[in-house]
């Protein structure tokens, strides 16, 4: 037994530094990124599509199928989730938060939570022109959830409310991508005026859909936290 | 014109979406749209196969952005008919399991939405011609994958979920590091421009490049040290996404895998790589299908060392062994999805699932003993069935490459399987029923599932020829490396506005 640990050992140690060797070849930062499709997202994003932040315009536009998968797989997350914990309404088990925070706790959380919300919904709204976008959006709005869950211990939110909310925000992406079939003639295609440079209604289809992925990822996250909450034992 | 490639990926995504909405309406709807939605695809496919076959590789630029720079899908003879033979599967499970949980509505719901998106993510896997999409289509299939495994409460399935979810991640690590080291060296992530400049990478990135993906495909591939998962996950999972494991996710990590020995890297050694690895998958696996005391262990393990053959006969790497590796992919997803529909009845109310306990079912449930002995005769390979012309393809193309002690051991192979299979099929005719078992008489639309896969088996079986025009057409696809590139990086025009 200890000469198997051993040799497992010496082994994954050979196979790390034969790893680090050649990772430490891979010069980060300065013969990096020499060639390749960078300096057409660089080029295309701010001129043509009119997007400020690129790292968007490749999500969204370039990428956008890739996004839509994603979007995809943490629905399918929550999905699970829900399979695996789910429970009858009668076998519904208590809340890990048993009691409520202190009137300190409750009151703040109150006065937080519009803000946080708020925050959540500028940093989705701004996914074009500033850093963030739809994820992050999203899952700062859950957190506001999170927050009021945590200090009121009857705090409920709806899982009907839930899945429609999260239900639409799909159907809005994948119908924008269809809608750009029927327009421009390839899916996700970007169908509408892209506007100008830093202006709020500007970079086509991407303000859009990066909405529908704040409110998908927001009702998402927030569903998993409230399954998670009231999973007994 | 019934539609593009993307649709095989669009329309599954918006009714997945559109199911809870409908299910608040409608609760027939969850059994009734995932139906409609793979039959939709089921003639997409077939449809847009007959078309490829007669005017070549259908390439669909996404988002409207040419390749490199945008992602693509490929719907040439290769990939179609491997998605096309994906779709058909899930039909016919579909078909299996359209009474399952019939009144637990909620979990039926979770069910059909994660059976949609495991065909859905493999389809994509299988058409896409991006390497960073791909890994998003992996994803999308582990993670219902994981989710369907753990589906029943009672049995042991956290645990084998559990340990699919870890080696899953496992595989997910690698690959993107993979990826990682591919785009920092070339700076695009589609896989045609990849393979057209896969020789300006220097040596060592390279070859670390296919070790990680070869270790993360393999998981998926379930190719031999990599495999523990497997028979847990498949005995543990229901018995429709047991077979779905066998029939279609399994497939899609062989394709991912062949994909990046075939056409994106020409690394020397790849191939006998392949045979090496595929014949030690399948010797151990038959080895341990022959040892195993539970049905379904048994035909994992026996799933496992299919795969290992149809690997052995990828590697081979002429035309010849690419098309028998075809013809056993595609018995290999039919025969080993009809036993596990089958033997999961035969085994229905029985704790353990013991070999023993399907003792004397022929007598109570004489179709479904019928359909599975139907289904062991066509995977060990005896002649009029399907199995028989896959072997046979294959140990002649083992013999015109010089190879003949790859067929010894297909031959002793395919006697340990022939040991293990009629064993169960004689305790199912010859034994006395055990008296603490109920047997559980199929539904009706389970019948017709395991019959049509029957029909098939047959079908395939007297007239190799219908399939074999289409699988000369994908092998040479398959090979012909500089055309694919072309193809792709030929096609689609810029956004102009």
């Amino acid at each position: 037994m200890k000469m198997k640990k051993i040799l497992v050992i010496s082994l994954l140690a050979v196979f790390g530094v034969y790893l680090a060797e050649v990772l430490f070849k891979l010069d980060f930062g300065r013969q990096f990124f020499q060639q390749g499709v960078k300096d057409f997202y660089l080029i295309t994003s701010p001129i043509k599509l009119q997007v400020a932040n690129t790292v968007t315009a490749i999500v969204v536009n370039f990428r956008g199928f890739d996004t839509l998968g994603e979007v995809t797989v943490l629905f399918l997350a929550t999905t699970a989730m829900g399979s695996i914990l789910y429970k009858g309404r009668h076998q519904l088990g208590e809340r890990t938060v048993l009691f409520s925070g202190s009137r300190i706790v409750t009151t703040g959380s109150r006065l937080l939570f519009p803000a946080i919300i708020l925050l959540g919904a500028y940093v989705f709204i701004h996914g074009h022109l500033t850093p963030g976008g739809g994820f992050q959006g999203g899952v700062i709005i859950a957190t506001g959830f999170l927050l009021m869950l945590m200090a009121y211990a009857d705090y409920t939110v709806s899982h009907v409310v839930l899945s429609v909310v999260e239900s639409l925000a799909g159907i809005t992406f994948a119908t924008i991508g269809l809608l750009g079939m029927l327009h421009g003639g390839s899916f996700l295609q970007d169908f509408l005026p892209n506007g100008s440079l830093n202006d709020l209604l500007s970079g086509g289809i991407i303000p859009i859909i990066y909405i529908a992925v704040g409110f998908k990822v927001g009702a998402e996250l927030t569903g998993l936290i409230y399954t998670a909450l009231n999973e007994k034992d | 014109m019934v539609g593009s490639p993307v649709l095989f990926i669009a329309v599954p995504l918006l009714a997945a979406f559109l199911i809870p909405l409908l299910g608040m309406v409608w609760k027939e709807s969850i059994r009734i749209l995932p139906g409609l939605v793979l039959l939709y695809m089921l003639v997409l496919a077939i449809t847009l196969l007959e078309q490829v076959m007669h005017t070549g590789t259908i390439v669909e630029i996404l988002a409207g952005w040419k390749p490199p720079w945008g992602i693509n899908l490929v719907f040439s003879p290769f990939t179609g008919i491997l998605a096309t033979l994906m779709i058909l599967m899930g039909f016919i499970i579909w078909i299996y399991s359209y009474r399952f949980k019939n009144v637990d509505f909620e979990e039926a719901k979770k069910y059909f939405i994660l059976f949609m998106m495991l065909v859905t993510g493999s389809v994509g896997i299988v058409l896409t011609g991006d390497i960073f999409n791909q890994f998003v289509f992996i994803e999308i299939t582990s993670i219902s994958a994981y989710a369907l495994t753990a589906f029943y409460k009672h049995r042991d399935s956290a645990e084998a979920s559990f340990k699919y979810l870890m080696v899953g991640s496992l595989s997910s690590m690698f690959l993107l590091l993979a990826i990682i080291l591919i785009y920092s060296q070339l700076g695009t992530l589609n896989m045609a421009d990849i393979a057209s400049k896969a020789h300006l990478m220097k040596p060592e990135f390279k070859i670390l490049a296919v070790i990680f993906f070869i270790v993360g495909l393999g998981i998926e591939a379930e190719i031999f040290p990599l495999n523990g998962w497997v028979p847990d996950a498949y005995a543990q999972a229901p018995g429709p996404v047991g077979a779905a494991f066998a029939g279609i996710v399994v497939k899609a990590g062989v394709y991912a895998l062949i994909r990046i020995i075939f056409t994106l890297f020409d690394v020397s050694g790849t191939h006998q790589f392949l045979i090496v690895i595929g014949l030690t998958t399948m010797i151990i696996s038959e080895m341990a299908a022959i040892r195993q005391d539970r049905l379904k262990r048994m035909l994992a393990y026996s799933s496992l060392g299919q795969m290992g053959l149809v690997l052995v006969a990828f590697g081979i790497g002429t035309e010849e062994g690419i098309f028998a590796a075809m013809f056993l992919l595609i018995n290999h997803a039919i025969g080993k999805s009809l036993l596990f529909l089958s033997g999961s009845y035969l085994v229905y109310n029985s704790a353990d699932k013991y070999i023993s306990e399907t003792n004397g079912m022929g007598k109570f449930l004489p179709v479904t003993s019928f359909l599975f002995a139907l289904g062991a005769l066509a995977v060990v390979g005896m002649p009029p069935f399907s199995g028989f012309w896959g072997k046979f393809f294959m140990m002649s193309a083992a013999a015109h490459a010089n190879m003949l002690l790859i067929i010894a051991l297909i031959l002793s192979v395919s006697l340990i399987e022939l040991v293990y299979y009629f064993r169960v099929i004689n305790r199912i005719y010859f034994y006395k029923k055990e008296s603490h078992i109920t047997p559980k008489k199929p539904t009706v639309n389970a019948v017709i599932a395991m019959a049509t896969l029957g029909v098939i088996i047959l079908i395939i079986g007297f007239y190799p020829d219908l399939i074999s025009g289409y699988l000369h057409q994908a092998s040479q696809a398959l090979l012909d490396k500089g055309k694919y590139i072309q193809d792709v990086l030929s096609t689609g025009q810029l956004l102009t506005h």
